[in-house]
């Protein structure tokens, strides 16, 4: 069975290189549309890096939790996002706190962050299969990375609709870490995190399709209006 | 056969198939561009006919130019032909003079440097423009090129790059891995802005206010003019080649025997085709990026060429 | 130990003909006191790096006091430096200066000491006195011209006052170790324990690094080098700075080898920024002097950078770490040889049109042939180009970073690709930066009537500038007898290898700069040769005007200035430079929508200057204000502080 596991290992190099590509592109593209589409190639490979897992474990019920993380984080979610933009009729991030190319560089700055801290969970998980050793070992930080680069994203977009797309990534670099340190969540788990996840989705999607309808603009930062 | 004569032999032949097949590069190019956008084109012969035309002319020269006019066109041109001479395009055989990948990068910048002086030198407004604007990309193309360079050393341990080709052709799952991916894409970009194509410079535009390479050559007419197209096209070739010997490392010749740098001139036509009619077509979909936003397209790459060093440490 | 003798009595010839001389000979007899005073040096330093150099001891009035003179190899090769850039600014000088006032030759000559001894010193007091008689002629010469040029007392006030705060830090520095230790030679002092002398590296540091004008303590450096009179910028710029290299050097590998990871983080940090923000700030600056002042900034920052990563990898790759150790030595070497080449060039420059604006300048390579080949030759020294001597040792320090890479360490891992991308940075700016020097200040049409009448410069001048660019060529094409003697200075196994190439320690790559000159020459001549049986057929047509796609105006106006040439970068790195931008609309009387007249201006400071140095300077204002109070004037008020401040201190010390 080595050619199974040398396809998990290769699978699982090219889903970490997705992940980390993928983010890139999130801080790089300030079309609303376009990060829609990233993102479903980041759930995609999210899904990719959760069936490498199942594929190097041989475990059948993370197969299906991998199906549910593509049909979820692949499909659906960006889905929503996709309509959410084209409900508020926002085309792009015009003014983003940090411009894209001090982005990129910072985007540089937390990757490097990522792989110095996460040596003790990348030794932790040391001897177990695939996951220890190689590509496995740079998961870890890619995951890490996702969650930063996320933060990153929430920080320093001003549309509501960029905001949750930073949100999106976080919680793909969550779930991946997890994937990847719990040898896969429970899948009840995982599934209501990620129903969680597509109701935030939902609900930020329709709440900033009204903000638009109301006060015609969707910047988050007009919400200091609001106040008394 | 010596070591110095080998090296005179893999210079001369590398130099030979380069400038017969630089400007020929270009024309498929321009006719694969022409043929998508539904124009019929010139023929892909072409840049031939203009060089020697332009070979056959007098040269005008500008009040107030001064001997960087005359020198800069052919600092340029021998500048692309000692980079085409050391590159490994026909043969990755070890040479007298290592293809030491950062000595490559520093000669091409002296192409660079030569035709923003002459930019400079005729103290026209478009001229300083295009330089200005040249060095601008220049400089911050560097540290993606240098990122894409330790990302492609590092696996080798060293910058020779008969060593890198060597290495990507004996193992040839590394060229699929993902940071040998995000290495070649990281230095697809270099390649692009070096040798402004688009989406950093458009090679066919006739609005002065957009140009950046162009503006350069305004001044320059006759044999200097000559001097400057084929320089320039030697670098794209020499770049091209360069990626298809990455991107495919098979056929480059592995010695200096005859009969392989036959067969490794025939590998390196076939990629440089396939290549000029990639780039054409993929240039029909792309428009040129606003010149304050080819810093995001740099530090965008900067990323892909830091992201495959850190994968290549790890996964390697 | 004669060359040391030889040294001070030239220097002290030097210091009574500058003040006895008539005003006619002055330069003449002066100048050559000083270059023999520099050659003395060379002698000195070369006997130094042979290893035959001696110990002098040199008494004190106190009895019990000494200072002690031990040049090591280190020490030979900066003084070694510091005698050769001598010998080319004095030549220059006796030209340059010729009707110099009398302070500023004596100065001179006191700064060539000065930097010739604090390499020689074998303990702290003998590395302090020279070190002050440094500060000291080169503060004479920052005022020098103070009559003429207003903005040269506010320079020479930062200089003096960033140049005593750094000697304050380093004699804390050293008297920590020498409490520490308990003796105040060298060899006692390297007794101590690295771990537990974090304090003193950091006093140390960052009394050197004020010396050697890193980011954040450089500020006097852009005000005091455009200042000082061109010869003396030149040997300032190249070799003065370099003395708090040395020191750095002194301290992490002499004194304290093996400190702590953090010591390497902290010097990394040091040189990246100074690099980064050096090079930038000399991107955009259009005053040729401040252009270049800045990019000694960034040459030390990568200098400084270079020791940085020699420290980091020395635990986990010692041939690397070796082969950063080198690139430093390398690059404090070949900016000696640029930068001294492009300070002479900008000294000729302002000595022949009075301009050192390079929105000013043009056209100089017709009416000052001489001066623009020699610059440009530093300038491309500077740019890191082939062939010169700057891209050896940038390529030197590349090629560390990429066998450092090898490393499992992964703060190692991580620090490379960084550093990599600071310097090639770095080198970009840099080439943008002297292509601008180069091109709008020689090349194109004059932009001032000023400038047209320039003339050539004196053959001292000239030769001056001859032998600081045939020093950067010769370091570009024959690197490998430098690169061994530098090695040995730091004992790391170095060979030469084909012409004169250098071949890296642990079988690393190998340079021969002089094939690849063999290989771009034999391909140049066949390309030579075409153009010229070309011409036989077709010559050139000569002068017609500028064509400019049509453009019709004929006026140097036109073209562009080093600002305008800077602003696309300006632009883009908006948000670290932050210029100040202003624009003006008058509307014409009858309508707001028409403009009748519109006013930009663009204002550019030292970022680190406004936002870091303006709040301490009003600081100390206020609290200066203060203090003021108490001195109303009266004596016998006075008299009571000194009294009371008498008892105090017999108190402190009978307790």
């Amino acid at each position: 069975m080595t050619t199974l596991d040398s396809l998990a290992t290769q699978a699982l190099a090219l889903s970490t290189g997705a992940l980390l590509v993928t983010a890139a592109l999130l801080v790089w593209r300030r079309s609303l549309a376009a990060s829609a589409r990233v993102l479903a190639v980041q759930g995609a490979s999210l899904a990719l890096l959760v069936g490498a897992i199942a594929l190097e474990e041989r475990e059948v019920e993370l197969g299906v939790v991998a199906l549910v993380v593509l049909a979820l984080k692949g499909v659906v979610i960006p889905a929503v996002v996709a309509r959410g933009v084209r409900v508020s009729g926002v085309q792009r991030e015009d003014a983003p706190r940090l411009n894209p190319t001090a982005g990129l560089v910072a985007a540089t700055g937390l990757t490097t962050l990522a792989y110095l801290v996460s040596e003790p969970i990348s030794a932790a998980i040391a001897g177990r299969g695939v996951v220890a050793s190689g590509p496995g070992a740079f998961a870890v930080p890619a995951g890490l990375t996702l969650v930063l680069v996320g933060l990153l994203l929430v920080v320093t977009r001003r549309r509501a609709l960029s905001q949750l797309v930073g949100f999106l990534v976080l919680d793909n670099g969550i779930a991946a870490v997890a994937f990847l340190t719990a040898a896969g969540v429970p899948f009840v788990v995982e599934l209501g995190v990620s129903l969680d996840v597509l109701l935030v989705a939902l609900i930020l999607a329709v709440l900033s399709g009204r903000l638009h309808a109301v006060i015609g603009a969707v910047t988050v930062d007009e919400l200091d209006e609001l106040r008394d | 056969m010596s070591a110095v004569g080998a090296q005179v032999v893999v210079a001369v032949v590398q130099v030979v198939v380069l400038v017969l097949a630089a400007p020929v590069v270009v024309g498929v190019t321009r006719e694969v561009r022409a043929r998508a956008e539904g124009r019929a084109g010139g023929r892909v012969g072409q840049p031939w006919r203009d060089l020697v035309k332009w070979w056959r002319k007098r040269p005008l020269q500008a009040t107030g130019t001064s001997v960087v006019s005359r020198i800069a066109p052919v600092l340029l041109l021998s500048s692309s032909l000692v980079v085409v001479a050391l590159v490994p395009l026909v043969t990755a055989a070890p040479t007298v003079v290592p293809a030491d990948l950062l000595v490559v990068v520093s000669v091409l910048l002296v192409g660079t440097v030569a035709i923003a002086l002459l930019g400079l030198d005729a103290g026209s407004a478009f001229g300083g423009m295009g330089s200005s604007r040249h060095m601008m990309i220049a400089a911050l193309v560097e540290p993606t090129v240098l990122m894409a360079v330790y990302a492609l050393s590092v696996p080798v341990g060293s910058s020779s790059l008969s060593a890198i080709v060597d290495a990507r052709r004996d193992d040839p799952a590394s060229i699929a891995s993902p940071a040998g991916v995000l290495a070649v894409v990281a230095l697809v970009v270099v390649v692009l802005a070096e040798t402004g194509r688009l989406p950093v410079d458009n090679p066919s535009t006739h609005l002065e206010l957009t140009m950046v390479h162009e503006a350069m050559l305004l001044e320059a007419s006759g044999r200097d003019l000559a001097s400057l197209e084929l320089g320039g096209w030697l670098r794209l070739s020499a770049l091209l080649g360069l990626v298809g010997n990455l991107v495919l490392p098979w056929g480059v010749a592995g010695g200096t025997g005859p009969g392989e740098l036959a067969l490794g001139a025939v590998a390196l036509l076939a990629k440089l085709g396939l290549l000029a009619a990639v780039l054409g077509a993929a240039e029909v979909g792309v428009a040129k990026l606003r010149l304050f936003r080819v810093p995001e397209l740099l530090a965008g790459s900067f990323v892909l060429a830091f992201l495959a060093v850190t994968a290549s440490a790890l996964v390697a | 130990m004669t060359p040391l003798w030889v040294q001070a009595a030239a220097a002290l010839l030097a210091v009574l003909l500058a003040v006895v001389a008539p005003a006619r000979l002055r330069g003449r007899l002066a100048g050559a006191a000083c270059a023999v005073t520099a050659g003395a040096g060379v002698w000195g330093g070369a006997q130094a790096m042979a290893g035959g150099a001696g110990v002098l001891v040199v008494g004190t009035a106190l009895p019990g006091v000494s200072m002690t003179f031990a040049p090591d190899r280190l020490g030979g090769l900066f003084i070694i430096l510091a005698g050769g850039v001598g010998v080319v600014a004095s030549v220059y000088g006796i030209g340059y200066a010729a009707w110099a006032a009398r302070t500023t030759w004596a100065g001179f000559a006191v700064l060539l000491l000065g930097m010739q001894l604090v390499p020689a010193a074998g303990d702290v007091l003998g590395f302090l006195l020279p070190w002050e008689l440094m500060a000291g002629g080169s503060a004479v010469l920052v005022l020098a011209e103070h009559r003429t040029r207003p903005s040269a007392r506010p320079a020479g006030v930062w200089y003096t006052v960033m140049t005593h705060l750094s000697l304050v830090t380093i004699l804390g520095g050293f008297a920590l170790l020498v409490v520490a230790t308990g003796g105040q030679d060298f060899a006692t002092l390297a007794t101590a324990d690295p771990a537990a002398s974090g304090a003193a590296f950091v006093l140390l540091t960052l009394g050197f690094a004020a010396k050697a004008g890193l980011v954040p303590l450089h500020v006097w450096l852009p005000r005091a080098h455009p200042e000082a009179p061109s010869h003396a910028s030149a040997a300032m710029s190249a070799a003065m700075v370099k003395m708090g290299l040395y020191g750095l050097l002194l301290v992490t590998v002499r004194l304290l080898p093996g400190g702590p990871a953090w010591w390497a983080w902290t010097l990394i940090g040091l040189g990246a920024v100074s690099a980064v923000y050096g090079i930038l700030q000399a991107g955009v600056a259009s005053d040729l002097k401040r252009l270049l002042a800045y990019s000694t900034t960034e040459n030390l920052g990568l200098m400084v950078l270079a020791l940085g990563v020699a420290l980091l990898l020395r635990p986990a790759a010692p041939v690397a770490s070796a082969t950063a150790l080198l690139a430093c030595l390398l690059l404090a070497v070949s900016h000696a040889a640029f930068k001294t080449t492009l300070f002479l060039g900008a000294g000729s420059v302002l000595h022949a049109t009075g301009e050192r604006d390079l929105d000013r300048l043009g056209g100089l390579v017709h009416t000052m042939p001489w001066t623009a080949t020699t610059f440009a030759i530093g300038a491309l020294g500077a740019a890191a180009l082939p062939l010169t001597g700057g891209f050896v040792a940038e390529w030197v320090l590349l090629q560390a970073l990429v066998r450092g890479g090898e490393t499992v360490d992964r703060t190692v891992t991580v620090a490379t690709p960084l550093a990599i991308g600071v310097v090639a940075l770095t080198a970009g700016l840099a080439l943008l930066t002297f292509v601008k020097a180069f091109g709008i200040g020689f090349l194109a049409r004059p932009r001032t009537p000023g400038t047209q009448r320039a003339h050539r410069a004196p053959v001292s001048m000239r030769a001056g500038m001859v032998a600081a660019a045939a020093a950067v060529v010769a370091l570009g094409v024959a690197p490998g007898p430098v690169a061994v003697a530098l090695a040995r200075a730091v004992d790391v196994p170095v060979t030469s290898t084909g012409v004169a190439g250098i071949a890296l320690p642990g079988a690393g790559p190998v340079l021969d700069p002089a094939l690849v000159a063999a290989l771009g020459l034999g391909l140049t001549v066949p390309v030579v040769a075409a153009v010229l049986v070309a011409a036989r057929r077709a010559p050139r047509v000569v002068e017609v005007p500028a064509w400019g796609c049509g453009a019709v105006r004929d006026d140097p106006r036109v073209q562009y200035t080093a600002t305008s040439y800077a602003e696309p970068l300006l632009r883009v790195f908006d948000d670290a430079l932050q210029p100040e931008r202003d624009v003006e609309v008058t509307h014409i009387a009858e309508s707001r929508y028409l403009a009748a007249r519109v006013a930009y201006r663009q204002e550019l400071s030292d970022v680190v200057e406004t936002r870091l140095y303006r709040p301490v300077l009003r600081a100390v204002d206020v609290v200066a204000d203060r203090v003021r109070r108490v001195h109303n004037g009266s004596v016998s008020r006075y008299l009571t502080f000194a009294f009371g401040a008498l008892v105090a201190v017999l108190v402190v010390v009978a307790r």
